[in-house]
């Protein structure tokens, strides 16, 4: 299952309003290393259903919102809960990783 | 457990590993490619390739989707998965992987390529993605009228930097060695030279890499002098060479060197039979696409003609219903050619009790390895594969006959 995108409004509605507890990849079409990391999560998306939520970023689409968390570089996956930003994962990071620092989002 | 049987299994999907996966689909092996991350390895980094016999300029993913469109048409099967350990001390070679599952072949090929070298320093590793960078075509953009250093002056660091102009104000490039020296190709020197954005630090290296949140500059080190100095920037791209991912074979008995390198002949062939290392996973001398092709496909054609080698035996001897003579002879010994006639006239005359299967040694070393046969002409007699005796040598037909009946 792909990983639905966001603008800049829907991030908002999803982070901002929907207080919802998910995590943002940020990447780009030409970014090698991102091709390895996407599918990662598409694969562990289903296991979370209704629990965390799964999104993507094209940083060449919105350039504002990697400016807003003064990304330099891609891809990044921040992790934000309560409207919150919490944590970060930076580069060819495998799943075990993410499936941490969901775990203690979760808990925490 | 019988999906997960292959003749060959290839680790990795760069242009080697693509090759050996084209020319084992060809040949009509079961053939899986095992690969972490995206399908290409690191010809995915190269935005421009302008020496591939055929493609007069292409990017890296446009070539190796050809290469992968190839590898499909001939049956190849593909799984994202990653290589956790290996047991090659059998004939049917165990390939366990993260996702948990557990593949077994009848030949490897080692083809999983390498990722670049880190240097450890103080801030590379708290700074990723916060100004520390690897890759110019994924972060170059991050960098616009900023000030970037570049670390190392191989042909990737001088091609990349020389990208990373392209949106940054200027481009630091910290070379090792003497003023006017870069390890890259002449081309891409002469360019980097006349390129207004690159300035150069000559006899230097990166000692830290400075800031809190993001990079704000770096420590360098003169390494004639031993003076340290700062540099305040906002990027730090790091292309300090390559190192070759074969660490999850280090139990598997395969020979590396030091530096992790597998040393491989012709048929890249390493010194454990079927199983063959190929492109960046093996000591070479040239490191290009064109010459990790003709790797994969040699190792490809080498890996099959061992299976057959293997399959043929398995059928002619192990499941032989009658009694095997395996005789190990030398085509170059005349003594051994003569026995080898003698034999079969003598299992002749007692009505062909045994199947003769002639083995050459100078060919077939594995099989005369594996019954620790070392003189020719040698004689084992097998049952079932099971050995039941050896047979002395003798060129006297009745003692012969005595000794088989």
């Amino acid at each position: 299952m792909s990983l639905k995108q966001l603008n800049a409004n829907s991030f908002e509605k999803v982070i901002g309003d929907d207080l919802e507890a998910c995590l943002v990849i940020f990447s780009r079409k030409d970014c090698h290393v991102c091709k390895g990391v996407v599918p990662l999560l598409e694969e562990l998306q289903p296991e979370y259903l209704d629990k965390f939520g799964f999104y993507y970023v094209d940083v060449e689409v919105d350039k504002n919102l990697y400016q807003r968390f003064s990304l330099k570089g891609v891809p990044q996956i921040l992790f934000f809960k309560e409207g919150d930003y919490r944590a970060r994962l930076v580069g060819a990071i495998d799943e075990d990783q993410v499936i941490e620092k969901i775990a203690e989002l979760l808990e925490s | 457990m019988g999906d997960l049987t292959y003749d060959l299994i290839i680790i990795g999907g760069g242009p080697a590993g693509l090759t050996a996966a084209i020319y084992g689909g060809r040949a009509k092996l079961r053939t899986l490619v095992i690969n972490k991350g995206a399908v290409g390895g690191l010809v995915n980094t190269t935005r421009e390739i302008v020496n591939y016999p055929g493609y007069a300029q292409i990017s890296g993913p446009d070539l190796m989707k050809d290469f992968k469109k190839h590898a499909d048409c001939f049956g190849v099967e593909f799984s994202r998965d990653e290589v956790v350990s290996v047991n090659f001390s059998q004939d049917d070679k165990i390939i366990s992987t993260k996702k948990g599952k557990e593949y077994m072949a009848k030949a490897v090929i080692i083809a999983c390529g390498s990722e670049p070298r880190l240097l450890n320093i103080p801030g590379e590793k708290r700074l990723r993605g916060s100004g520390v960078a690897y890759c110019a075509t994924c972060d170059a953009e991050f960098f616009e009228g900023e000030d970037v250093v570049v670390v190392g002056s191989g042909d990737q660091a001088i091609e990349e930097g020389m990208y990373i102009t392209k949106f940054a104000r200027k481009v630091t490039v910290i070379v090792l060695h003497d003023e006017g020296v870069l390890d890259c190709n002449k081309v891409s020197a002469e360019r980097a030279f006349q390129n207004k954005k690159m300035e150069f630090v000559w006899n230097s290296t990166i000692e830290e890499v400075l800031g809190e949140t993001n990079v704000e500059g770096v420590k360098i080190k003169n390494i004639k002098t031993g003076r340290s100095s700062e540099l305040a920037c906002q990027g730090v791209f790091f292309f300090v060479g390559m190192i070759p991912m074969t660490n999850f074979l280090k139990d598997s008995g395969i020979g590396m060197d030091p530096r992790g390198y597998i040393p491989a002949n012709e048929l890249m062939e390493t010194d454990l039979e079927g199983i063959y290392a190929v492109g960046d996973n093996r000591v070479k001398y040239l490191r290009q696409i064109v010459s990790a092709a003709g790797d994969g496909a040699a190792a490809a054609v080498a890996a099959e003609r061992y299976i057959e080698e293997l399959n043929a035996f398995s059928t002619n001897v192990i499941k032989s219903d009658k009694k095997v003579l395996l005789l190990f002879f030398n085509a170059m010994n005349n003594v051994s050619l003569e026995f080898g006639t003698l034999l079969e006239q003598v299992n002749q005359e007692l009505l062909a009790p045994y199947k003769v299967v002639k083995i050459d040694m100078a060919t077939k070393k594995n099989i005369a390895q594996k019954y620790d046969v070392k003189t020719d002409p040698s004689v084992i007699v097998l049952d079932r594969g099971q050995e039941i005796k050896r047979l002395h040598y003798s060129n006297d037909k009745e003692n012969l006959k005595a000794q088989l009946r």
